[in-house]
């Protein structure tokens, strides 16, 4: 939890900027270990901000019924993600799509799987009131706040208000995401990186030079978070529950009409238009955004809808070049790789190298009460 | 459109008409108009009023708080409302609520459009906290409803405003049923005893309840302070802790309210009109079926019909507009009678209907 001093952060934001710069010119950026995340500069860290973060990530107060916290989605001991295929979402509802990890996703420019908002403090809102998330009423949430003292007196000391303020909550939540990133000392690829020529296996090795080489994956999963950030269509296909169970039909549809697409967009919607939500570009239509490949040993099932449970079956979709080949705007990228079964063992070896050893476990903070305002 | 419009400025014209002409007739109670509605939209209305996926946690139905068992209230002094939340004022009855020309305690919608009380209810956070499109998608998913909404048009989609419209349209047949009032108005001298014909003498008399509750469901559709006492389970219950105290606190702060984190007091219209010589005033309810809609008040503080009628033969409280009364036992006792026999009828009942399942729709026909 302890502050990494100014310059480094500018130091990390530059070197950040040089490694895009070379990424433009040619090769791709390179793997490495995680610079420390970037921090907005209209939210800056404090411990005492963190600390009030983590228990607003806990607490069920912020959400509608007081059902859904963002740790229900966000579990520390499933990756800090739900652990199942489509994030299970509100009672009396269905989400649509996978809850993501949380780890690292300070480094994100972008959050959610189209990119849909700019920073961590925008994603809390989202997910804190979104219909078939949080459904949490800010205004409610807000004043529920109020009437816990202890928070009234932990905002005052970090944001310097008389009252809780729903947009510092969400700011106390971001900055505490901001400390849930990969411990470069617990991860073999970054030991290895660093010198430690031990830390990953033979094996490991030889799936790295297939992740650069021949299956040539480093295209879009590059740099130190083995994310480009950049949007692809890959023609994953799309999950089966939607065709047949009735509270994702409900969301499905319901995503459409509220994310304002044309009527026929709506009435034909038998994908997940990615992108396209954002952009309303056709070019864009089944892009989403690369996703890191840290702490995957501990985030499965993967991909947006997650439809993968293990690696081997990810490997085996990109070996077969991915998708239908007439799925929208699919990525020329994509080609068969005629992987050998060693390369394709040896690449999920390295693939699971990018994970710390032990996953980031985190005991819940103890909630303050309601107390009666006099 | 049009020719409402017109019609509207019409019946514009007789209400102005007929208030001039009220101003030298004395007010009075008066029968309740024969209920007009559209059949079809009641129907859908009424499947939609007792289903719990109309809430956002699919928790709780229009009916869990509007209970056609409990004098379509809820029974207690202070409503519940949707789940981690309490609400801070009495959960009103139905009967007759159409007929308002004012909605809600503290009077923030005007009567005549029970489709847009319903939709406030229906997305307000502390009551049941829905998204309206997400309603729309689930109604959807319904096969039983869409065919019921296609009797009004094919290949029409359940959404909009539409849908909460069917539900007030259902509100317009919630209505007293067989009142003896109604009936003795008509002219049947037997359809109430004597002690009911002189409480309604004392309620047109001496009590001048009429003042305020007078027309057709009793009530004259304007906002008064009584001083009714605060309930203390708003800013401390034992159980719920500040759960209402928080309700009402926000529910000021979203209508804008000066210094609302100062409240400590339920201030009913002040809230909506800023207005400080509204802090206190309450919209006049109907004095219809009481027997069936205890307690009573904007907080629920009376229990019985006996402790409303002590408050105002006191005069109320402290601020109130009301004088003391000086009733006698006897008085007090005719118009108790005169409420619970004269101005109930039978209990108001409707049937329920079973809530059709969700079904998978062939994907991507939308």
């Amino acid at each position: 939890m302890k502050l990494k001093p100014i310059a480094t952060l500018i130091g990390a934001t530059l070197a950040l900027g040089a490694a895009l710069a070379a990424g433009a010119a040619g090769a791709p950026p390179a793997l490495g270990p995680l610079p420390p995340p970037p921090i907005p500069k209209d939210n800056p860290m404090s411990a005492e901000k963190i600390e009030l973060g983590k228990m607003l990530f806990w607490d069920n107060r912020l959400g509608g019924d007081a059902s859904s916290p963002c740790v229900v989605c966000h579990e520390p001991g499933k990756g800090w993600g739900d652990g199942g295929e489509i994030s299970r979402g509100y009672p009396g509802t269905q989400h649509w799509r996978n809850s993501q990890t949380v780890l690292n996703s300070a480094h994100y420019g972008r959050l959610f799987w189209e990119g849909s908002v700019p920073s961590l403090e925008m994603q809390a809102p989202s997910a804190a009131e979104g219909n078939v998330a949080g459904n949490g009423d800010p205004s409610l949430m807000e004043m529920r706040m109020r009437f816990i003292p202890e928070y009234v007196t932990r905002f005052k000391k970090v944001f310097g208000t008389d009252w809780p303020h729903i947009w510092d909550a969400y700011r106390a939540i971001a900055a505490f995401e901001r400390t849930l990133v990969s411990d470069a000392k617990q991860v073999p690829f970054d030991r290895f990186m660093k010198g430690d020529k031990k830390a990953l296996s033979d094996s490991a090795k030889r799936g790295m030079a297939v992740y650069k080489g021949k299956a040539g994956c480093i295209q879009c999963h590059n740099g130190p978070l083995a994310s480009d950030q950049g949007y692809y269509s890959l023609g994953v296909p799309e999950n089966e529950v939607f065709k047949t169970e009735p509270l994702y039909q409900i969301t499905h549809r319901w995503e459409h009409y509220q994310k304002g697409v044309m009527e026929k967009d709506y009435r034909n919607a038998d994908k997940d238009l990615g992108l396209y939500y954002i952009s309303n570009h056709p070019k864009d239509v089944g892009k989403f955004r690369t996703p890191s490949l840290r702490e995957l040993k501990y985030t499965a099932p993967f991909m947006h809808n997650g439809i993968f449970y293990t690696l081997d079956e990810v490997v085996d979709f990109y070996n077969k070049g991915g998708g239908d080949a007439n799925w929208p705007n699919k990525s020329k990228l994509l080609k068969p790789l005629g992987l050998t079964d060693r390369e394709k063992k040896d690449l999920v070896a390295f693939l699971e190298s990018l994970s710390m050893d032990q996953p980031l476990l985190m005991d819940p903070p103890k909630l303050p009460p309601y107390a009666v305002m006099k | 459109m049009k020719p409402r419009i017109i019609r509207r400025s019409v019946l514009g014209a007789l209400a102005v008409a007929s208030l001039s002409a009220g101003a030298a007739l004395a007010a009075d109670l008066q029968p309740l108009p024969d209920p007009k509605f559209n059949a079809k939209m009641a129907e859908l209305g009424r499947h939609f009023f007792f289903d719990v996926r109309m809430s956002g946690d699919a928790a709780l139905s229009c009916a869990s708080c509007h209970d056609p068992a409990k004098g379509w209230g809820d029974g207690m002094a202070l409503a519940k409302g949707y789940p981690a939340s309490e609400s801070f004022r009495n959960a009103p009855t139905l009967i007759n609520a159409t007929l308002k020309s004012r909605y809600l305690w503290d009077g923030r919608l005007e009567g005549g459009d029970a489709g847009t009380m319903s939709r406030d209810m229906i997305t307000e956070a502390n009551f049941m906290n829905m998204d309206g499109r997400l309603l729309q998608e689930r109604i959807k998913q319904v096969p039983e409803y869409v065919a019921l909404w296609e009797t009004f048009k094919k290949n029409d989609d359940p959404n909009g405003m539409r849908v909460f419209n069917m539900i007030g349209e259902f509100m317009k047949t919630i209505r007293s049923k067989n009142v003896p009032f109604d009936k003795f108005k008509k002219g049947d001298e037997s359809a109430m005893s004597a002690q009911a014909k002189a409480g309604y003498e004392v309620f047109k008399g001496k009590g001048n309840c009429v003042s305020c509750h007078n027309g057709p469901v009793g009530s004259d559709g304007n906002l008064h302070r009584t001083g009714v006492p605060e309930n203390p389970h708003v800013i401390d219950d034992p159980q719920h802790g500040p759960l209402r105290h928080i309700t009402m606190l926000r529910h000021y702060s979203t209508s804008g309210m000066p210094n609302y984190m100062a409240a400590r007091t339920d201030v009913g219209f002040y809230a909506i009109s800023k207005d400080k010589r509204d802090i206190g005033k309450f919209n006049t309810p109907s004095i219809r079926d009481l027997k069936y809609t205890a307690p009573y008040m904007h907080n629920g503080m009376f229990a019985t019909l006996d402790q409303v009628i002590d408050f105002y033969d006191k005069g109320g409280s402290a601020g109130s507009e009301l004088k003391p009364l000086g009733l006698t036992a006897d008085e007090k006792g005719a118009l108790k009678a005169f409420l619970l026999e004269g101005m109930s009828g039978d209990p108001v009942t409707v049937e329920i209907p079973k809530m059709p399942a969700y079904q998978a729709r062939a994907f991507g026909k939308n």
